[in-house]
């Protein structure tokens, strides 16, 4: 309070912007008081645009976006110009350090250049938890000891899975069923095996597989190569595995490759192109395509809100396609199993 | 075939031919044709015209609501009324007010305010109070005055209320059974001229102002014993003052004006509200020194008991170490009162959108809680968990300084508690004493947040299983043989009456006579000495040391314990196997402590106080401690009474919860 009355008296004007705290959100249908996002502090032809970061659980910096109320004044400043709050946005929780600039004492991030990256990517989508619970209303949660052992297990190969992609540089998102998990039902299917998950085939990194090892995720197969249909298996505690799907862009379309062992048949799996935004699922921050439902519907058809227990990768995705045989010679390098 | 003739009797259909002759008539009038056409068309214009209004004044009023909302936090505009009926410049109001034998209703207005006319339900005298200069519900009771003693909670609740409030009371069924003189004086005093003589089945309604005029009464007696009064419609008008009058002037600071806001909106909570001399709502407990539960957030479970909600907070807040910020209160159901009470005080509320009913309510409402507050507060490694319901001692932020880092570091435990099962009046002596027990006693306690998230929000009950929250952590599958810790002397009183699982005997029975700290700073004794080994080593120690008593005297009798005071006693009562607590739910019966399930017990042995001493029950064979038994000594077996002697009804397993 005592803020907004010095500002006052020192000549400038002044602007909040509240909203809903999407912390409590989740399957639980909580409200409270509204939470300040943004504020900006307007001086003559200046302008300070204070973005209120808030950390949630996943331990990252997570700020809204700016979004004006009916009666605000749309030319208090040119809100377009602003850098922050076009979308709500993720970042990592940076370290501060105290710096003197103009003889101020302020706190910057100690690593300016790669909190200043992190800007062009951070996007962040909330979990639609609205839907979820429509969703668990037609579809009661399976409250099995099975399903919650599985969960879990799921949930911590995720987080393994994470920092240990993280640790090597390269970036990913979730995919496939749990994809589909995380946008119909906020969580881990409990009926699906394993963990997707998805990486641009031009972040492929020849560390990954080391790295996963000393992790101690073992490969458990590896099917295509770099060139073509790149598909890693990694093998987690009690028969969860973890799937990276390597997605290759064309011009106007993207798709991952998969391959039959017994047959050497390979597959193709199109979707139509698509960005990355940050979202938090099971207390991680992770990434997921921003064109989620284009991205699904793809994978999975109209009926992606049905469940289905019994999913065949060969034949049941809508947006699978017959891509011939590899050569058998080539065989030894494409497919090996562990 | 005969032929057909006319039958002279029947008379012709004139009115339809007179019918039919008016239409065609019209029919071939094409102007008439005409108009009608255009009529309708005017008609549909009309109408299109209206649903295009109503969708832009929805739209209009959609935006206005957003408006509203950005009013909040302009300071300059300090909004704080939040108007329940439009605010009209109106300076009288039309009060309405029934009484019967099975309903009861008040309109202000035109607006019910009141309406009861369930089925056995609010008997007794309904009490509304109402806003001297705005007409607002501040306050609705009833009281069943049919039975003993809600009189003086009546006298006690009217006494409460701030002068030139306006009182509107009304009687459903029966109020004047148990409705004895001092309550009738203090409405007489009120200004009622029919309290001192209601009686038996009569009706009355009456509507006065504290401290000042009558506006109506109207009475109806009962003619016979066995039949009710005539039902009663008192219709009268209050004239409004202005809002100054209604207000109490205290000087203007923040913690007044959410005072102000408070008070002109609920009432019923005595000093807080009087003008000289408020009751503080900003306490400054004293700073503890090192600190080590300041960034633990705080979740207050509450339901709808708004009275209860006041009385914990104030206590809460008057906790050494308490850190306001870090409180969330947690309400089951978008109650207003409860709200307000939160924000009297400054505190942060969350309502949560009931589901399911009953105990799975509870448990829901419980889940959402301690889900979102480490959701709001992702760096908290624990959470302390209070009802609206308890006392919270002076030192309880203390008592979890000195005790947070063993739930931290000892995986054997389950959780820290400020409440000991055992510990009454007269079996509990040494606040700086700290036992290890096989059980979760809840009534204030920490939550580890690894605990939680991997291990009970996974799998908590789903909202159909009509499952008690606590019943369910208590059991093994989720406790896996886990202790908790808690002090000998409690640092939370329970003293709700009123609840799911309470009432006004169980309360006398089990809650009324428990030992409560109000000793500020304790220093915890021996804090390691609770670690899961160094306990046992601990254990040994005292049983070492301790005197047996004499086996061959009842251990029910206050002689079987010698008249000394700080001394070790040891008893040893049979217990053949882990499960078996014949013996020691007959002891603790006979000692008055909780004997409703087996609470308090650390592998087979019990620890509480008797006369001064520390007392230690040890169950033989069954408990590891057995080997300390002097093999001159026979194990005391108390036989349960036979079924027909005093064979209680054992309420079902109560969780002694709220709501």
């Amino acid at each position: 309070l005592g803020l907004f009355r010095t500002a006052e008296k020192m000549g400038f004007q002044w602007l909040k912007i509240i909203n809903k705290d999407p912390r409590l959100d989740g399957m639980d249908d909580l409200s409270g008081t509204e939470i300040p996002l943004h504020y900006i502090f307007k001086l003559a032809s200046h302008a300070i645009h204070l973005v209120v970061f808030y950390e949630r659980s996943g331990n990252y910096l997570w700020h809204g976006p700016l979004r004006l109320k009916r009666h605000m004044d749309r030319k208090f400043v040119p809100f377009w110009k602003l850098h922050f709050g076009r979308y709500p946005g993720a970042y990592e929780k940076p370290e501060l350090l105290l710096v003197s600039i103009d003889d101020l004492k302020v706190q910057i991030p100690k690593n300016p250049s790669s909190f200043l990256e992190e800007m062009s990517q951070s996007r962040f989508l909330e979990c639609r938890y609205r839907e979820a619970r429509a969703f668990i209303q037609l579809y009661p949660d399976d409250a099995s000891l099975d399903a919650v052992e599985f969960r879990k297990r799921a949930k911590s190969l995720l987080h393994l899975a994470a920092l240990t992609l993280d640790s090597l540089g390269v970036k990913f998102w979730l995919s496939s069923g749990t994809c589909l998990g995380w946008y119909r039902q906020c969580n881990v299917i409990p009926h699906s095996k394993d963990v997707d998950l998805g990486v641009f085939i031009r972040d492929y990194k020849a560390d990954i597989i080391p790295a996963f090892q000393k992790a101690g995720l073992p490969l458990k197969h590896k099917f295509g190569k770099v060139e073509d249909s790149l598909e890693l298996s990694f093998q987690g505690e009690d028969d969860v595995k973890l799937d990276i799907f390597f997605f290759y862009e064309e011009d106007d379309h993207i798709w991952n490759g998969g391959t039959q062992a017994k047959s050497g048949k390979k597959f193709k799996y199109f979707f139509p192109k698509f960005t990355l935004c940050w979202t938090e699922f099971v207390e991680l921050k992770v990434r997921v395509p921003c064109e989620t439902l284009q991205y699904i519907e793809a994978n999975y058809g109209p009926d992606w809100k049905i469940p289905v227990k019994m999913w065949d990768w060969k034949s049941s995705p809508s947006n699978v396609q017959y891509n011939g045989v590899w050569p058998v010679d080539e065989w030894d390098d494409v497919i090996q199993i562990y | 075939m005969d032929e057909w003739k006319t039958n002279p009797a029947i008379k012709p259909h004139k009115k339809r031919s007179w019918y039919l002759a008016w239409k065609y008539k019209l029919m071939n009038q094409r102007a008439l044709r005409k108009l009608c056409q255009t009529g309708a068309v005017l008609f549909l214009l009309v109408t299109v015209i209206v649903n295009i209004k109503l969708i832009l004044d929805t739209r209009r009023a959609a935006y206005e609501e957003e408006e509203e909302s950005a009013q909040d936090y302009d300071d300059e505009m300090l909004n704080v009324e939040v108007a329940r009926r439009p605010v009209s410049n109106k300076k009288v109001l039309d009060v309405e007010v029934y009484s019967s034998r099975s309903k009861v209703y008040v309109a202000v207005d035109g607006t019910t305010v009141l309406e009861d006319e369930a089925r056995e339900q609010g008997r007794g005298i309904h009490v509304i109070v109402l806003n001297q200069a705005t007409g607002h519900v501040m306050a609705k009771r009833v009281f069943d005055t049919y039975s003993p003693h809600e009189d003086e909670a009546m006298v006690l609740f009217l006494n409460m209320i701030a002068r030139g409030r306006i009182l509107i009371f009304t009687i459903k069924d029966e109020g004047s059974f148990h409705l004895k003189d001092t309550a009738k004086n203090v409405l007489k005093s009120l200004g009622s001229q029919v309290a001192p003589f209601l009686s038996w089945r009569d009706m009355w309604t009456f509507v006065g102002k504290k401290g000042g005029e009558v506006y109506g009464e109207k009475h109806a007696k009962s003619p016979a014993l066995s039949t009710w009064g005539d039902p009663v419609l008192l219709k009268t008008e209050v004239h409004l003052t202005s809002v100054e009058d209604a207000e109490c002037h205290w000087p203007d600071t923040e913690l007044n004006r959410r005072r102000k806001r408070f008070c002109s909106k609920v009432e019923g909570y005595g000093s807080v509200c009087s003008c000289k001399d408020p009751t503080p709502i900003e306490f400054n407990p004293d700073p503890l020194k090192d600190n080590k539960v300041f960034d633990v957030p705080v979740a207050v479970i509450a339901g709808n008991r708004p009275n209860y909600l006041y009385r914990m907070l104030r206590s809460l807040l008057s906790a050494q170490g308490v850190s306001p910020q870090m409180i969330t209160v947690f309400i089951d159901g978008y109650y207003e009162e409860p709200m307000d009470v939160v924000e009297l005080f400054g505190l942060s509320g969350i309502q949560h959108t009931p589901i399911s009913i009953k105990n799975a309510r509870v448990s829901q409402h419980y889940k959402a809680s301690l889900t979102a507050t480490f959701n709001l507060f992702p760096d908290a490694k624990f959470a302390v968990v209070l009802e609206e319901d308890l006392d919270i001692s002076v030192d309880f932020f203390s008592f979890l300084s000195q005790s947070i880092h063993l739930l931290e570091e000892d995986e054997s435990l389950y959780c820290i508690s400020a409440w000991n099962d055992q510990g009454y009046e007269h079996t509990a002596e040494d606040p700086s004493l700290l036992y290890r027990v096989e059980t979760m006693p809840g009534l204030g306690w920490v939550l580890r947040k690894n605990l939680y998230k991997d291990e009970l929000e996974p799998k908590w009950p789903t909202p159909e299983k009509l499952w008690d929250w606590d019943m369910w952590m208590r059991m093994p599958e989720q406790r896996k043989g886990r202790e908790c810790i808690i002090p000998d002397v409690s640092r939370s009183y329970h003293f709700g009456i009123v609840g799911l699982n309470m009432n006004g005997y169980f309360h006398e029975a089990y809650f009324k006579k428990h030992k409560f700290n109000t000793v500020p700073n304790v220093q915890l004794k021996n804090v390691e000495s609770l670690r899961k080994d160094a306990y046992e080593t601990e254990i040994h120690r005292l049983l070492g040391e301790a005197e047996v008593l004499d086996h061959s005297k009842n251990p029910c009798e206050d002689s079987f314990v010698p008249d000394t005071e700080g001394k070790v006693y040891v008893m040893f009562i049979r217990m053949e196997q882990e499960a078996d607590f014949t013996t020691w739910t007959q002891l603790a019966k006979c000692l008055h402590i909780w004997d409703l399930d087996v609470r308090g017990n650390h592998k087979g042995l019990w620890r509480l106080f008797r006369k001064k001493n520390h007392f230690l029950v040890v169950g033989v064979p069954a408990s590891p401690y057995s080997s300390k038994k002097p093999s001159s000594v026979t194990p005391i077996y108390l036989e349960p009474p036979a079924k027909e002697e005093g064979a209680v009804a054992v309420p079902a397993v109560p969780a002694a919860e709220q709501t």
